[in-house]
């Protein structure tokens, strides 16, 4: 006997007559009407988004090359107001589109063996990255190591660095980029072009060309965890413990 | 005796599997039970769609090797830097230090113009950051700078914005008509 499919779930009403129909079925075999809302959204305007985008990572790009390039700024002080900046300007971007940012935030799909899975993969990510870098024999001159002079000795000096290099970026680098820039160019281009685009500009903002080996596939690997998990959260962590690691290894 | 199957029957237009009972293809909306008149101005309707379809696909192609040819250019002159910034500094000891910048930037590019082929804008993105960052490099390096060069500067720049907005066209062409 052939199957009933009156049984199966994959059927849908019709939108205009509301006879049962297949879930695969772009037109109803009775009235004929079309099933898939074409582009009910209201057009996207696509360059303007691209230049608000700009916008974000032009004032992150602008304090970094500062930080990079002109002596006189390289104080403790400065290096301070410029996360102070990139923070505020992370938050201020990601609240432009609160409405539909918002669900990034929340953590549903949480589970433990998750997250101490992303924690080791961090872990043993950032002792590959510094060994191979030790191996090459590379000095990669980096705000953090600033931080480690500028604070090193006291147990408070400690807390600091551990705040400014892992607490900090991984929260407000999240949310800027996985979060607002990521959004951003979802609405742009298809989902790899987005994840790819992020991934430089994030490896950019470095302003390291040396760096940019470990520092891509990091940022891709990010990409690709908030995509497929939907939540900022388990980057965070993943991005805190990359961070805390290194760290370690400069305290040590 | 089980019953014979009953045979298939297709749909005149999208040539998909139909049920003997369907009022319209349930694939193309193609009304079965309508009259020639309008069955023939469906037809027609669906070549419309299909040709306009094919034309923007081709402006499309169009556009993404035009921004192609941007970039290898950009390559070219990287490369061509390097060439007589090589012979220029031959018994420099810092020609390597001049050198070994310009032909790697030149190579970026080639890849980038190869790539960009498939996904536009993360080529030109990704192409204007490292072109911006490696002048803030050459800047900071060797702080005088000639009207030559700065005109040389935007006018890359400038290429490249036009790249990337292009691109960004290419972009919503595809998604409002699902074209990958």
């Amino acid at each position: 006997m052939l199957p009933v499919d009156d049984e199966l779930p994959d059927k849908k009403s019709c939108i205009q007559c509301g006879k049962l129909i297949q879930q695969n079925r772009d037109f109803c075999n009775q009235c004929g009407a079309r099933q898939s809302v074409q582009n009910s959204t209201k057009p996207v305007n696509s360059w303007g988004l691209l230049q608000q985008a700009g916008l974000f990572f032009g004032i992150d790009i602008v304090v970094c090359a500062l930080a990079q390039f002109v002596d006189a700024l390289k104080t403790f002080s400065f290096f301070l107001f410029s996360d102070i900046i990139m923070a505020i300007s992370a938050v201020l971007f990601f609240c432009i589109n609160w409405k539909e940012n918002k669900i990034l935030l929340t953590w549903h799909n949480f589970s433990w063996q998750k997250l101490a899975a992303y924690g080791a993969i961090a872990i043993a990510g950032q002792v590959l990255v510094h060994y191979s870098v030790d191996w090459l024999n590379l000095v990669v001159y980096s705000k953090d190591e600033d931080y480690v002079q500028h604070l090193n000795g006291s147990f408070l000096g400690a807390f600091f660095v551990v705040f400014f290099t892992a607490v900090m970026p991984a929260i407000f680098e999240e949310l800027g980029y996985r979060g607002y820039l990521l959004q951003t160019l979802l609405k742009i281009a298809d989902k790899e072009q987005a994840i790819y685009i992020t991934s430089f500009l994030f490896a950019f903002i470095h302003m390291s060309f040396i760096s940019l080996f470990w520092l891509i596939p990091f940022a891709l690997f990010l990409g690709f965890v908030r995509i497929k998990e939907n939540t900022l959260w388990y980057g965070v962590f993943f991005h805190f413990c990359f961070n805390l690691t290194a760290c370690i290894f400069q305290l040590l | 005796m089980p019953p014979a199957p009953p045979p298939i029957i297709r749909c005149d237009a999208c040539f998909k599997e139909i049920e003997n009972e369907d009022v319209f293809c349930g694939h193309c909306g193609y009304p079965l039970k309508g009259t020639k008149v309008e069955q023939s101005s469906f037809i027609s309707k669906q070549n419309k769609v299909d040709y306009y379809k094919a034309e923007i696909k081709k402006k499309v192609e169009n556009r993404i090797d035009k921004g192609a040819t941007t970039l290898f250019c950009l390559a070219g002159l990287f490369i061509l830097a390097a060439i007589i910034g090589f012979f220029k500094l031959q018994d420099n000891p810092q020609v390597l230090a001049f050198v070994i910048p310009y032909l790697f930037l030149g190579i970026i590019f080639l890849l980038l113009g190869e790539y960009s082929k498939k996904k536009p804008l993360v080529c030109f993105v990704s192409g204007l950051c490292l072109y911006i960052i490696a002048e803030l490099y050459d800047i900071v390096e060797n702080p005088q700078a000639s009207l030559l060069g700065i005109i040389t500067i935007i006018i890359i720049i400038v290429f490249l914005v036009l790249g990337i907005k292009s691109a960004v066209e290419i972009e919503q062409i595809k998604k409002e008509n699902n074209i990958s």
